[in-house]
């Protein structure tokens, strides 16, 4: 009998799943990853002369469901045209029957590996803001992401950030009705089996980790949103009570203002309608709190609000300061 | 988008070693027997070495031994798939019949004149250098990956024979060179130039060859399983598949560049 040596035994796996795909267009290069729902290559696209990422689905049963999955990860993307995805450039199946499409090859890295080069609180948060924006985006074009996690965002070279992984997403309101008909699927279209749990530990809001993630709508984003922006700032996923959240917020060194815990916080409300209504919400809020101005998580007391003011006018405030200053010197030199 | 329904193939439903086993001619029996035993030899013969640390005559003779006694004590037949996966339950069976016979060797019985397999001893042993580096810790785990091993050698085998009694014999030479046992700077124009082909052919010849392997190693397991969800839970461990309850997504993306 051949021996085949550990080596030769994981090279088997890996070829002989390799995709055949159909004409000479695409050659694949190396596997990228494999997961539960498929296999990612980098290929080669000789009719463009340019690198390529290719995502194929296991070889399951007819009656597994990943192949509609793969087939609704890819309409989405297609129909979600944004710096923050990665565009979707093909799709089709392999003889075998597995769903395959292809979309741009991603240069960088992880957000878990990204975050360790992030040493400022500001800088932290310009990357959250992008994640957060191509959210907002989705949202807007009524899908849900419902497995926002550290892992599912990259960081590429130039700095762009790209939020990935939308097997599991959901469209919502109108674009659920916009759904062709031949691609329905467990996650599209909101027809997620009643009990299902979709979402990451950690990252899952508790609508979705009590198993009702057909309910999950975008509070539900906005939730895994919090919790990527509390790991960010701590490192942590978020403790399951609010309270303990804003003192582990607290705890760390410097510790974030009051508002941006209080932004935190309202992500990771328990109740769905105490979060921001959509990503769209917290990236306003957002952008209130990076101006000075008040912050819809946050009632100010009024010295804070004055502060505050002072703070986002203080320019304006030091001119007409230093003007007057003038105006009395000069009046006082010129007294007789 | 090109999509179309397709339904993906597997190998077509025939009976299995565990059903063959229960049949009620002695000929099936002895046959099945022997292709179990075919599978599974080798992953045992390792797992006594280096788990039970037996001597290498020990070994044998424990091999042996265990495999005629699930003959004729009809191990096999005890099996049940609501409790855990065969090759679970196969080496259990080894664990409980090595117990027994140490306690029988210090209690001076010996079996013997029992009819022996043709098994290749050295050749397993002078395998144990390559399977020495695996982590023992998780037994279930090293016994499914040289059970997977096995598969895996048994299922070149078969590919080579298919494609020599078919007159293919390049199919397997490209594979071979290609997948098997590839030089350093092995690419599919040096595979090409060494076996005189042009590079569409090696393409073609190595889809062909991998294919069947795929068709072959899936068939070889639908034989060792009880049931088909199991059939289907080993070709997702096989090839490295892990589906969970809604399946976590692989990455697009080359790190760290």
């Amino acid at each position: 009998m051949t021996w085949l040596s550990n080596e030769t035994v994981d090279r088997l796996r890996d070829v002989a799943t390799r995709p055949s795909l159909p004409g000479d267009r695409y050659v694949i290069l190396r596997p990228l990853g494999r997961g539960g729902m498929g296999a990612v290559y980098a290929a080669r696209d000789t009719e463009l002369a340019r690198d390529v990422a290719i995502k194929v689905s296991n070889a399951a049963t007819p009656t597994s469901g990943l192949e509609e999955r793969l087939k609704q990860e890819a309409h989405v993307l297609a129909r979600l045209e944004h710096p923050g995805i990665v565009p979707v450039h093909d799709a089709g199946v392999l003889e075998d029957g597995r769903v395959f499409y292809v979309m741009k090859l991603v240069h960088g890295e992880t957000l878990e590996q990204h975050a360790r080069t992030l040493a400022t609180e500001a800088a932290r948060l310009g990357v959250f803001e992008r994640i957060a924006e191509t959210v907002a985006f989705a949202h807007a074009a009524g899908v849900v992401h419902r497995d926002l996690t550290p892992s599912n965002v990259m960081a590429g070279r130039f700095g762009e950030v790209l939020v990935l992984d939308w097997g599991v997403a959901k469209l919502v309101g109108a674009a659920a009705s916009a759904v062709p008909r031949r691609v329905p699927g467990p996650a599209s279209a909101g027809h997620t089996d009643a009990g299902t749990r979709i979402g990451t530990p950690g990252f899952m809001a508790p609508e979705q980790a009590s198993g009702a993630a057909a309910e999950a709508g975008p509070p539900a984003d906005v939730f895994a949103l919090g919790a990527l922006l509390f790991w960010l700032l701590t490192g942590d996923t978020p403790p399951p009570d609010a309270p303990a959240v804003v003192s582990r917020l607290r705890s760390i060194s410097p510790p974030p203002s009051r508002r941006l815990r209080a932004i935190v916080a309202k992500c990771l409300s328990p109740e769905p309608g105490a979060r921001y209504a959509d990503a769209g919400a917290l990236v306003d809020d957002l952008a209130r709190y990076r101006q000075g101005a008040p912050v819809a998580a946050h009632r100010e007391t009024w010295l804070e609000a004055a502060a505050l003011w002072l703070g986002r006018y203080r320019t304006f405030i030091l001119l007409i300061v230093a003007y007057l200053v003038m105006r009395a010197v000069l009046a006082l030199w010129g007294r007789p | 988008m090109r999509y179309a329904s397709r339904v993906i193939p597997f190998p077509a439903t025939h009976r299995s070693v565990l059903e063959r086993i229960q049949s009620e001619d002695a000929g099936v029996r002895r046959i099945a027997f022997g292709d179990l035993a075919e599978a599974y030899w080798r992953p045992s013969y390792h797992y006594l070495r280096l788990h039970w640390r037996l001597a290498p005559e020990a070994t044998e003779d424990a091999v042996q031994a265990f495999f005629t006694a699930a003959f004729e004590k009809g191990y096999v037949e005890k099996y049940d798939a609501s409790k855990a996966r065969f090759r679970t339950f196969l080496r259990l069976c080894l664990d409980r019949f090595v117990q027994n016979l140490q306690k029988a060797e210090s209690a001076g019985k010996r079996g013997g004149g029992a009819a022996k397999l043709s098994l290749d001893f050295p050749g397993a042993e002078r395998e144990l250098v390559e399977v020495k580096s695996a982590d023992l810790r998780d037994v279930d785990r090293f016994f499914r990956d040289e059970t997977i091993r096995a598969l895996f050698s048994r299922s070149v085998d078969h590919l080579r024979r298919v494609c020599e009694s078919e007159g293919k014999p390049k199919i397997f030479a490209v594979f071979e060179r290609h997948d098997l046992a590839p030089a350093l700077e092995t690419s599919y124009a040096t595979v090409a130039r060494d076996l005189q082909l042009t590079v569409a052919q090696v393409t073609n010849y190595l889809h062909a060859a991998r294919k069947r392997f795929r068709e072959i190693a899936l068939t070889h397991l639908h034989d060792l399983v009880a049931s088909e969800e199991e059939f289907r839970a080993e070709a997702r461990e096989l090839f490295g598949l892990d589906v969970g309850p809604h399946g976590a997504a692989p990455r697009n993306g080359e790190r760290g560049e």
